[in-house]
Order: structure tokens, then C-alpha cells, then sequence
């Protein structure tokens, strides 16, 4: 086991897309009240998967690597790997766990899981390939399932139009991948992003134009501005617990193909960095305006995906652009991590109330911002998470927006450079601005009187549902107290990116 | 020892904190008591913790790339705030025990009071100069909390969030200092940083840059020119909110931060000079705004701010002995006052000053308390506002240009002529109105007769006071001086008896004008101007404003149309393939 760990890591999770699919098929429950019992064998194969990346982890904390031959193709789990499977996993967790009842009305439910499952699959697997074709393969897999699963209630019209704006505008995106993976394999004739750099030293334009075409392409995915327009339909109209995926971590693993490819190209052009400064600053500008006035909660919480995916990138651009600045991807990497746990809190917990609002009711209207109106009188456990994770994400301690925010803006402070210190400050008065939409929806749910919606709703709380929240904001809270405690993972994938750039 | 007692001077309220968010409703009684238990125990913390004062640094474990260590020191800048802080706190806890009774949602009041009180410590105790700016934030979370409290009120909400945002946009200022000071020095430590300003390691270019982003942050924390506007909204909190984080303890903050950091900006041009005159335009600006002021609390908000202003204007003339003393002075006298004027707004129902009158026999006891807060306001002898401020008129007399003198002897006026006003409109004069009086309770005027104690004596710890800062404090420079020589100095400047002059010349004007109150005294246009907050409300409304139509006109390009959202891909692989070719 100890040779084939990646592959165990990879089919563990595989295996148990199809074990969940079909089990659920013959136990579909008559009563469509009750949840689907195959939901339990999914927690399994989610606890599976976390054996073979434990063992894995040991390894690369240890200093040895972790590497996997078949045929020509090479999987390395690194230290990137590592972070982002954590990642996928806990919020995997957390998103099933969520499920359990959420979704428990609805036709189906094994698809879901077996589609949930297949996601995860996918976004491990980019994460451990070392050739731009895999990234490829791995990419389209976790789009293919991400389609189906924006598009889940299918008998809706809104959804389904958000489906089709993803799909298609991916699809573009997916063309200027190939694009580019052409013009790269066709001048060098190899795929393999350690031996590319050797030989792309003469035809510099080419490489180049293969650059931007990763950027644009991937950069859908990523909702770098201006190719962010589709995001905020998908993500608002996808079920909470695939927003909460979305968010959380399929952009960022867009992010992860990009930076694997672009390190192909290094040589090429050392401007890449500044390409990331200009988007991050665009990024962070036009998601916050976006959520400014939102009158609808999971859509703002779209728009600050955008703003956040700003950060990151500034993070990135930072790396690139100045020698000094490494500790940025530490920030980076922290900043992912946090993301996903303060995101898929927040898309949770609104997923949440609005399930004992409305849903459980057959109201699938929207969450509005208004039917928050003193929901902590009636459901106390649900504003507090909630308030957490808009505080965590709008940057406030001691929660753990805070931190990782800080090391991006440190690292790039190291630089000494006025144009980075002029970045820092523009990030300092979006994080601002962010807090003028999620603060008033504190101010909102601790009101006394509850609105009308909120009387109306269900009373009982669903135990997992709670359980999923409480797992997400134990880390939105405990990472703010003590950073110390991932830095482990997050310097492994920082020396990863260091490794692959310089 | 000394480490321990810090860290569970942050660490015990934050505790207290989570235990009473888990209380129950029915359980008011209860988080009354613990509440009331865990500031009392935070507060004799607290004073075990001032006979530690010293040069001791504490410092942990590393915080992680970019962060540095989690370092304390244990100076008597940090420590006698933390005893402020503490203290105060305690008495507005057992405050609220009568003034909260009953209401709904006790567990959030006390939790984020707690969580405050622990994060103000930390705030002051750190070294680490990203941990001063998570505590920073921290205390403005709790701050912008309290104020909304009543979150059904929507004035309570606005005041809340406009706190929030004015405070935090400042807060950019400690942020990009702080960043610097990192870059410069490669580490965060605070004593390392101004070792190394001190001994000229630093590019002139970013300490300049760092001392005015430090001064922003401060001004916008401790609510000075041209950030005043927040602090008087903020009275919409609970008053013993108001008493502590808005008179006695967070928006000290900002001073201290000056504090802390004035002996590294002593080599930036105009840095001393700009905090001097932010100090000077604040006191003037709102002493003349509380004259106008109809609203009790207001008046003692624009007081604040005021008093604040000298503190500022001390520091700009180089004395931070005389700043921290005249805190230590207005943090007791202004809680004071709070805290009566609470129990004045608790027992008739409303804040307007003008609804009131003649209260002096209906409740002697908080009305003797608010005189003698009243009297230290004003600078009247041996009360405690009186001594810190002749120190504070000192050291500008020594330290800045005659001008800066004259006008802090205007501002002495002025301060006379709101004090007296307010006294007499809430105390005195005629019955306005038939409101009912009910007696305050018995945990209110405990607390307000501790503090009225510390009013008319706190001046003795002088001696105390300025050793240690001298002794504990060896980037500042600062001569100790005894408790009698201090005194002796003050009774025989002849300068002394000329402020004490201003003071009674200001309470004749006023008294002679009585009839049409203030009215006469200053011209007509001021008070337009005052009432209108010098046009600083106008400013702030415009910029919101732009914001929303900003994100309006964003929200216009998000039109959902297909081809217009792969124009947008389009543009992006315009734009990148421009870029990427200028660069290589």
C-alpha cells in the first residue's frame, strides 16, 4: 500500500461514487420524507479516503515524497496536494453531513452523492497530476460533475438557465485550455511540466500566447473579473451544499490547474505576476460592489466568493512578481483553507435557515436578507454560525479571515515595493467595504423582533445540519486563535509553489 | 508569574464570555451574578498585575510565517490602561445589574462586554505589533456590537455601523504601520522597531509614512478631527457601554497607540506638529458642539471627544507622562459621569436635557456624584481633572508656540462653559416637565460612589504614577517626579492660577447669560455650524452616496445576458494578451 498511496487516495473515493449510486438505487426510500440510507455509506467513503491521505500526509511532513508511476504518467502528491485535499475532504464532510436532511426530500438524492463524491475524486486527483493533459482530464471531470450538480433541481427554470450559462461559458474556457496545451505540445512536443521550461527557451511568443490562453481559460473557473459573469447564477442557484463546494473549493482547485500549468511556462514571461496584482485588485473591487446591494443572501455570498478569489490572487500575484515576498503563499494557501471552512459555513448555515424557513414548507423561493430579521430568537445556533462566518469573512479577529488575510498582505509588504504597499491599502478598504454588507446582516438576525417568515418557520433543527455547521466554525474559529496549527500544511504547499517557480 | 497573570487577564473574560453566551433566558439572575464575577476577578487580576510593572518582556511561541511571536510586555503604559480598563469595567458590570434589569438578550450584552474587556488588555499588554491590530479589531467588533445592541432601533444600528466603518477605515492606517514597521525590520517587535527608528536604521520615507498611517488610525479610533463624527452616534449603546468603551477605555486607544509609538516618529518632520493640531481643531470643534448639544449623553460624547483633544495636543507637545495622566484622570471623572447620567436617563425616560430640571432634590446622591465628575471636568482644584490638566497646559506651554497656549485657554473656557450648562439644565433651575423619578438602585450607586471616590483623589497616585513610567519605560525618556513636587510646581506657576481664572470666567459668562442659554455667547452662525457638526456629517453621507452608486452601476453590468458575459471572457483574453506582451 505504502508504493500505491495516491492511487488508493484517488480510488478510495472512485470506488465509492459508484458503491453510493447504485446502493442508493435499490434503498430509494417510498417515502420521500426520509433521507436515502446510502447517504451514511458516502460519510464512509469520505472516512476511507481520509486513511490512505493521512499516511500521505505523515510523508510529505516527514520530508519524503509521495509519487505514483503509471505508464507515462507521473502523480506526485506534494505539498499542494495535501492542502487541498484536507480541504476537500473536511468540507466534503461537512457538505454530505449537511445533506443528509436538506436534501432529503428531493427525487434522487443517490445522483447527488454519487456526483458529490465523483467531484472529490476529481479535485484530488488534479492536484497530484504532473502533466498538462491529466490537469485537462482531471478538470473536465470535476466541471462534468459540477454541471449536473448546479443544475440539480432540474424541473426549475432559474436553475437550469444557471446551468446552461456554466456549462457553456466553461466550455469556452475549456477550449482556450486545449489551446494552449496545443501550442505548447506542438513547439516542445512534450506535455510534462517538468521538462517543458528546457525547451521553450526560442520561441518565447508562443509561449506567451499559451499563457494568457491558461489564464482566460482557467480563469473562468477561477470568476477572474471580467470573466466572472457566471458565477454568481451558479453558485446562488446550485443546492447550499454544492454552493458551499463551489465557493469553498472548485474555484480555488481552478486556481491550483492554473498555477500547475503556468509553471510550465515560467521562463516565458516573468509579467504573469502582474497579470494576478491587476485581476486580484478587480477581483476584490467588483465582488464587493456586486454584494454591496444584494437583497438576496446567497447571491451576495456569491459575489463575495469573487472578492475573496481577489485575495488570493493578490497573494499569487505578490509570489510571482517579488523575490522576497514567499510568505504570501503561505498567506495564500491559509487564505484557501479558510475560505472554504468560512464559505461553506456561511452557504451552510444559510442553506440552514432557509431549509426551516421555506423549504421544508415547499417554498423554494430565495433566501432573502430581510427574512434574517431576528432569527436568533428562534434559532440561536444558526445566527451565531452564521455571524461568524460573514465576521471571519469580512476580515474580522479572532476569527480566521483575519490571519490569513494578514500573512498575504505581510508577505507582499516584505517586498518594499510602494506599488505593493499601495495594493495592501486598496485591500484594506475593500475588506472595509465588504463589512458593509455583512455586518448589517448581524445587526439583522439579533433583532428582537422576528419577522414574519421567521415565526412561521419550523422549529426543529436538524441534528446533522447542526453538526456540519458547528464542524465547519470549529476551524472558522480556532485557526483565528491559533494560526500555528495548520502551518505545517500551509508551508508544505508554500515550498511546493516556491519549488515550482523557482 | 507576571506571564501567567497576562494571560489570563485576556484569557478569564473571554472565557466568562463563552460560559454566559450559553446561559438561558430564564436564567437572568444568574449571568447577572457570573458576569458580575468574572469582571470583579478580571479586576483584582488586573491590580495584582500593577505591582508587576517593569521592563519584563514575555514572549511565547511563534505565531506562524509573517506574524512573529506572541510577545507581551509588561511596562507601565500597558499595564495601568489594562487597570483601567479592568476596573472601569467591573463597576459598569455591576452598573448594569440595575440598569439592564430585565432586559432581553443579557447573555450577548455580557459576552461582548467580556470579550472586550479581555481584548483591551491585550490590546495595551502586546508587543507585537500584529497583535495590536487583531486586538484593535477586536475591540472594534465589540464595540460596533454594543452599540446596535438594540438592534430593532434602526438609529442604534446606524450609530453601530457607522462606528464600525470610521474606526476600521482608520484602522488601515495601523495596518499599513504596522506592515512597514515589518518590512523594515523583518520582525514585528515593537521595542526592536523603535530601537531601530531610533538609531536611524530605517528608510525616512516609510517611518514617515508608518508615523501618519499611525496617526490616522488613532484619530479615527479615539475619534478625533476629522474622524469626530462617530463617537456622538455612538451614544445610542446601553449607557454602561458608553461609560466604558466610549469614555474610559477603547477610545483610549488611539492615545496609547501614540504612546507607545511616539519615541520612533520623534525624527519624522511635522509628526509631533500634525498630532498637536489634530488635538487643538478637535477640542475646539466639539467643545463648541457640546455647548449646543440638547441631548445629555451627546453633551458628554462631545466632552469626550473634546478632553480626548487634549490628551492628542499633549502628546504633540512631547509630554506623554502628562497624556496618560490626564487619561488615567478623564477615564475615572468621564465614567463617572456616564454612569450618573445613566442613572439620570434610567430614572426619567429621556435623554433630552431640556425635558429635565430641578432634579438636584429628587435624587441627591447621583446629583452630587455628576457635580464632582462635573467639577474635574472642568479643571475646578484639587478634583483629578484639575491636576492632570494644568500638567497637560504645562507641557504645552513648554512644549508648543504661545498660540497653541492661548487657544488651550479659550478651550478652558469653553470646557467650563459646557460643564456648568449641562449641570445646571439637568440639576437645577426650573421643573420642564412632570416626570416621574424613580429611585436608582442599589448596585448603581455603589459604583457610582466608588468612582466618585476615585474622582477626588486619584491625583495622589501621582508620584507612583510617574515612576513607573520612567522606570519601565526606556525608549520614552521620561524623568520620575514625586507626588510633592509635582504639587508644589503647580501651586507656585503663577500660570496655574490664570487657567483656574479662565475656569470661573467661563462659568460668569454662562451665568449671565443664563436667560437664553449659551445663546449670547457665541455668535449665531456657530451654532448652526455646531448643530450641523461643522459639515463632517454631510461629507460622510456624500461618500455613501457614491459607494451605492457605484455598486449600483456595477450591479448594471451583471446583466445575465449570455453574449454579453462572453464579451466579458473576451475582453479578459484582450486585456492579458496586452499585458503579458508590454511585459515580456
Amino acid at each position: 500500500m505504502q508504493n500505491n498511496l495516491i492511487l488508493w487516495l484517488l480510488f478510495t473515493p472512485m470506488i465509492s461514487s459508484v458503491v453510493v449510486y447504485v446502493v442508493g438505487r435499490f434503498l430509494a426510500p417510498n417515502d420521500t420524507e426520509k433521507p436515502n440510507k446510502t447517504v451514511w455509506l458516502c460519510v464512509a467513503g469520505i472516512a476511507a479516503t481520509f486513511v490512505p491521505f493521512i499516511l500521505s500526509s505523515i510523508n510529505i511532513l516527514n520530508g519524503k515524497s509521495v509519487t505514483t508511476t503509471i505508464g507515462d504518467i507521473t502523480l506526485v502528491f506534494d505539498g499542494i496536494s495535501m492542502l487541498v485535499s484536507l480541504t476537500v475532504l473536511i468540507l466534503g464532510l461537512a457538505v454530505i453531513l449537511f445533506s443528509v436532511d436538506y436534501m432529503a426530500a428531493e427525487h434522487s438524492e443517490e445522483k447527488f452523492y454519487g456526483l458529490l463524491m465523483i467531484l472529490i475524486t476529481s479535485i484530488i486527483g488534479l492536484s497530484t497530476s504532473t502533466d498538462l493533459f491529466n490537469i485537462y482530464i482531471w478538470f473536465e471531470l470535476m466541471a462534468v460533475s459540477t454541471y449536473s450538480l448546479v443544475a440539480f433541481y432540474r424541473n426549475r427554470a432559474t436553475s437550469l438557465e444557471a446551468g446552461i450559462k456554466y456549462l457553456t461559458q466553461s466550455a469556452a474556457g475549456s477550449i482556450f485550455i486545449i489551446l494552449g496545451i496545443a501550442m505548447i505540445f506542438g513547439t516542445t512536443g512534450k506535455i510534462s511540466m517538468q521538462d517543458i521550461p528546457a525547451l521553450i527557451a526560442s520561441s518565447k511568443r508562443i509561449m506567451i500566447a499559451a499563457g494568457a490562453c491558461f489564464i482566460t481559460g482557467y480563469g473562468i473557473k477561477c470568476a477572474f473579473v471580467p470573466m466572472h459573469f457566471w458565477l454568481p447564477d451558479a453558485h446562488s442557484q446550485a443546492p447550499s451544499g454544492v454552493s458551499a463546494m463551489l465557493s469553498g473549493i472548485v474555484i480555488e482547485t481552478g486556481l491550483i490547474a492554473l498555477l500547475r500549468s503556468l509553471s510550465a511556462l515560467n521562463p516565458a514571461a516573468a509579467s504573469f505576476g502582474i497579470i494576478f496584482l491587476l485581476i486580484g485588485a478587480l477581483n476584490m473591487l467588483i465582488g464587493n460592489l456586486g454584494a454591496l446591494r444584494q437583497s438576496e443572501v446567497k447571491r451576495m455570498f456569491a459575489f463575495s466568493s469573487i472578492s475573496h478569489m481577489g485575495y488570493i490572487a493578490l497573494g499569487i500575484g505578490f509570489f510571482l512578481t517579488f523575490q522576497e515576498s514567499t510568505a504570501s503563499a503561505d498567506g495564500v494557501f491559509f487564505h484557501i483553507f479558510n475560505h472554504a471552512m468560512m464559505k461553506g459555513l456561511a452557504f451552510l448555515a444559510a442553506g440552514a435557515i432557509v431549509f426551516n424557513l421555506k423549504q421544508a414548507k415547499g417554498d423554494h423561493s430565495p433566501l432573502m436578507v430581510k427574512d434574517l430579521d431576528g432569527i436568533s430568537q428562534k434559532y440561536p445556533w444558526y445566527a451565531l454560525l452564521l455571524s461568524i462566518a460573514v465576521l471571519a469573512l469580512g476580515g474580522l479577529p479572532p476569527l480566521a479571515g483575519f490571519i490569513s488575510k494578514w500573512q498575504i498582505f505581510a508577505g507582499g509588504a516584505l517586498s518594499k515595493n510602494p506599488w505593493a504597499m499601495f495594493l495592501i491599502v486598496f485591500a484594506g478598504i475593500n475588506s472595509v467595504l465588504s463589512l458593509g454588507y455583512y455586518a448589517p446582516l448581524v445587526n439583522r438576525m439579533y433583532r428582537h423582533q422576528p419577522s414574519q417568515t421567521v415565526l412561521a418557520g419550523i422549529s426543529k433543527c436538524s441534528a446533522t445540519m447542526l453538526a456540519s455547521l458547528i464542524l465547519l466554525g470549529i476551524f472558522v474559529v480556532l485557526l483565528g486563535l491559533f494560526p500555528m496549527l495548520i502551518s505545517n500544511y500551509t508551508g508544505s504547499a508554500s515550498s511546493a509553489l516556491l519549488n515550482m517557480f523557482r | 508569574m507576571t506571564a501567567i497573570l497576562i494571560a489570563l487577564i485576556i484569557l478569564f473574560p473571554w472565557f466568562g464570555a463563552v460560559i454566559i453566551w450559553l446561559m438561558k433566558d430564564e436564567q437572568e439572575k444568574l449571568t447577572h451574578i457570573l458576569a458580575m464575577s468574572f469582571s470583579a476577578f478580571s479586576a483584582v487580576l488586573s491590580l495584582v498585575l500593577l505591582t508587576r510593572i517593569g521592563q519584563d518582556q514575555i514572549s511565547a511561541y511563534s505565531l506562524g510565517i509573517g506574524m512573529g511571536d506572541l510577545a507581551f510586555s509588561a511596562d507601565a503604559l500597558g499595564i495601568i490602561l489594562t487597570c483601567i480598563a479592568n476596573c472601569i469595567g467591573c463597576l459598569a458590570v455591576v452598573f448594569s445589574k440595575d440598569y439592564m434589569n430585565g432586559e432581553k438578550d443579557l447573555q450577548r450584552y455580557y459576552s461582548m462586554i467580556l470579550l472586550f474587556i479581555g481584548a483591551m488588555s491585550g490590546l495595551v499588554l502586546t508587543s507585537n505589533a500584529m497583535l495590536i491590530f487583531f486586538f484593535w479589531e477586536i475591540t472594534a467588533l465589540c464595540s460596533y456590537q454594543l452599540i446596535s445592541f438594540y438592534n430593532d432601533d434602526p438609529k442604534a444600528v446606524r450609530g453601530g455601523l457607522k462606528a464600525l466603518f470610521i474606526t476600521q477605515f482608520g484602522g488601515i492606517g495601523l495596518l499599513l504601520g504596522s506592515l512597514l514597521i515589518f518590512s523594515q525590520t523583518g520582525s514585528l517587535d515593537i521595542q526592536h522597531f523603535i530601537a531601530a527608528a531610533q538609531a536611524g536604521e530605517i528608510s525616512s520615507a516609510a517611518l514617515a509614512v508608518a508615523g501618519f498611517g499611525l496617526i490616522a488610525a488613532a484619530a479615527a479610533k479615539s475619534s478625533q478631527f476629522p474622524f469626530f463624527t462617530w463617537l456622538p452616534d455612538a451614544m445610542e449603546a446601553p449607557t454602561p457601554v458608553s461609560a466604558l468603551i466610549h469614555a474610559a477605555t477603547m477610545v483610549n486607544a488611539g492615545v496609547y497607540l501614540l504612546c507607545r509609538f511616539a519615541p520612533a516618529f520623534q525624527g519624522v518632520a511635522g509628526w509631533n506638529t500634525t498630532v498637536l493640531w489634530v488635538g487643538i481643531i478637535t477640542i475646539l470643534l466639539s467643545s463648541v458642539m457640546a455647548i449646543f448639544a440638547n441631548d445629555l449623553k451627546r453633551v458628554l460624547a462631545y466632552s469626550t471627544v473634546s478632553q480626548l483633544g487634549f490628551l492628542f495636543a499633549a502628546i504633540g507637545a512631547g509630554s506623554v507622562t502628562a497624556s496618560q495622566f490626564h487619561l488615567l484622570s478623564h477615564a475615572i471623572f468621564k465614567a463617572l459621569l456616564f454612569l450618573c447620567a445613566g442613572a439620570v436617563i434610567h430614572s426619567v425616560g429621556t435623554r433630552d436635557m431640556r425635558l429635565m430640571g430641578n432634579l438636584y432634590k429628587k435624587m441627591k446622591p447621583v446629583a452630587i456624584c455628576f457635580i464632582i465628575g462635573a467639577c474635574s471636568l472642568a479643571g475646578i482644584p484639587i478634583f483629578n481633572g484639575f491636576w492632570s490638566k494644568e500638567l497637560i497646559l504645562e507641557a504645552i506651554h513648554s512644549g508648543a508656540p504661545l498660540s497653541v497656549y492661548i487657544l488651550m485657554l479659550f478651550a478652558v473656557i469653553l470646557t467650563a462653559i459646557y460643564s456648568i450648562r449641562c449641570v445646571w439644565m439637568v440639576f437645577f433651575g426650573k421643573e420642564k416637565s412632570e416626570l416621574h423619578v424613580h429611585e436608582p438602585g442599589r448596585f448603581m450607586k455603589y459604583s457610582l460612589y466608588v468612582l466618585a471616590a476615585g474622582t477626588v483623589v486619584s491625583w495622589l497616585t501621582f508620584g507612583g504614577f510617574s515612576n513607573a513610567f520612567s522606570k519601565s519605560l526606556p525608549h520614552h525618556e521620561i524623568e520620575a517626579e514625586s507626588l510633592g513636587k509635582f504639587l508644589s510646581t503647580i501651586i507656585k506657576d503663577p500660570l496655574t492660577y490664570l487657567a483656574i481664572f479662565m475656569v470661573i470666567l467661563g462659568i460668569v459668562l454662562w451665568i449671565f447669560h443664563k436667560p437664553g442659554p449659551s445663546k449670547a455667547v457665541l455668535p449665531k452662525v456657530l451654532e448652526t455650524c455646531a448643530v450641523n457638526s461643522f459639515g463632517f456629517e454631510i461629507i460622510n453621507e456624500k461618500i455613501i452616496d457614491k459607494i451605492q452608486n457605484l455598486s449600483e452601476f456595477s450591479r448594471e453590468l451583471q446583466s445575465g445576458i449570455l453574449n454579453w458575459n462572453i464579451f466579458g471572457v473576451l475582453t479578459g483574453l484582450v486585456l492579458i494578451l496586452i499585458v503579458l506582451g508590454i511585459g515580456g
